[in-house]
């Protein structure tokens, strides 16, 4: 899960320089379907609807 | 703790309860769907294939169709071949009893990994007294056009009372029918098989036989017997620690957290699909959850009330 980005008014004047935030988006593994392997088709859910 | 599903941007599989509706009337039915059962609420045609665009479009590799039967679903061929063109790889499932020569070759174009239909029985009394409505010579006429039409045939068998003593006789039937799997386990506390539990669960003895029966048969042959987790109790702990990265979209466009409980976290028709999963994974965080699938753990009995749908708040 992301983060939780807190922002807070600045006290005195805004500095010169910024700490990175991180990025708003992470880079997210695209599924393949090689992924979906035996233990993903195991669930009893799925293999006896 | 991080999980697989936080690295993922979107489910390994997706699966899609088309309808609640079904031709069949199965005691074991863990959907409680029968004839005339199709809930007020369902998806339609154009809300269907809007969800259907949207999994494509996120990049779920594989989705199974399913329902109650979804080949009584009034946009099944829709849904199916809108996913079809859009690359995504399908599975279906179904009781065969609507399946022909026609429909087989029809679903033959499509990219299908497996098509998969129950063979509750091996006489047809006993598969008529656990599937009213149904006859297996239809399901076996079923299994062998899609055999012919070219698709992966994949069997599953819900062991009741009333057919536990015909396993073995089912598996062999498979392997002659060209199965490349059989599926199975222990019968599942939801839904209709939850009401008439007392009347259709197999006692301890008869799973005893069946568990050393899949033991022996899983030795030899080219067909897989797949069986394991055995118990959905076994699958829910560890669900808790490794949730699992599929989603089931029920007919109304909910989305389920875990088959086994009641707990939506989304509304397709108020959230878009990304969205959706996106709700899913924060769902696997929040303590209701863990505690739920405990509380469950603890009585099985509680799996019961798996069908009566909650909408929890996991919204951002």
């Amino acid at each position: 899960m992301s983060e939780k980005v807190t922002m807070e008014k600045p006290k005195s004047a805004e500095p010169t320089t910024r700490k990175p935030l991180p990025s708003d988006k992470p880079q997210w593994e695209t599924p393949k379907m090689e992924d979906v392997s035996e233990e993903v088709m195991a669930q009893p859910y799925i293999r006896f609807t | 703790m991080a999980h697989r599903i936080d690295s993922l941007g979107a489910p390994l599989l997706v699966t899609w309860q088309l309808t609640r509706d079904c031709d069949l009337a199965c005691l074991h039915c863990c959907t409680d769907s029968a004839p005339g059962k199709r809930l007020r609420d369902e998806l339609d045609a154009g809300e269907a294939l809007r969800v259907a665009g949207e999994i494509a479009a996120a990049g779920v590799p594989y989705v199974m169709l399913a329902g109650g039967e979804p080949l009584v679903s009034p946009h099944f061929w829709a849904v199916a071949e809108s996913l079809g063109a859009a690359g995504v790889t399908l599975k279906i499932e179904t009781n065969g009893q609507k399946v022909d020569t026609a429909v087989a070759e029809r679903l033959a174009r499509l990219p299908i990994r497996s098509v998969q239909v129950s063979l509750d029985g091996d006489t047809e009394a006993v598969y008529a007294r656990q599937r009213p409505g149904g006859t297996l010579e239809r399901a076996h006429a079923a299994c062998r056009a899609l055999v012919a039409a070219g698709l992966p045939l994949e069997i599953t068998f819900a062991p009741t009372r009333f057919n536990i003593h015909e396993a073995g006789a089912v598996i062999e039937r498979s392997r002659s029918l060209g199965a490349f799997r059989f599926n199975t386990g222990r019968l599942m506390r939801i839904g209709t098989a939850a009401r008439h539990w007392s009347k259709v669960e197999p006692d301890e003895a008869a799973y005893a036989a069946f568990r050393s029966l899949l033991a022996g048969e899983s030795s030899h042959g080219d067909m897989e017997l797949l069986y394991e987790p055995f118990t959905l109790q076994e699958a829910m702990r560890s669900s808790l620690g490794e949730p699992p990265a599929t989603l089931l979209v029920l007919p109304n466009g909910w989305v389920k957290v875990s088959a086994a409980l009641p707990h939506i976290c989304a509304d397709l028709r108020q959230r878009n699909f990304a969205q959706a999963w996106d709700d899913y994974r924060r769902a696997w965080y929040d303590a209701t959850m863990a505690s739920a699938i405990r509380s469950a753990l603890e009585d099985e009995g509680r799996h019961a009330q798996a069908n009566s749908w909650q909408m929890m708040s996991v919204t951002a």
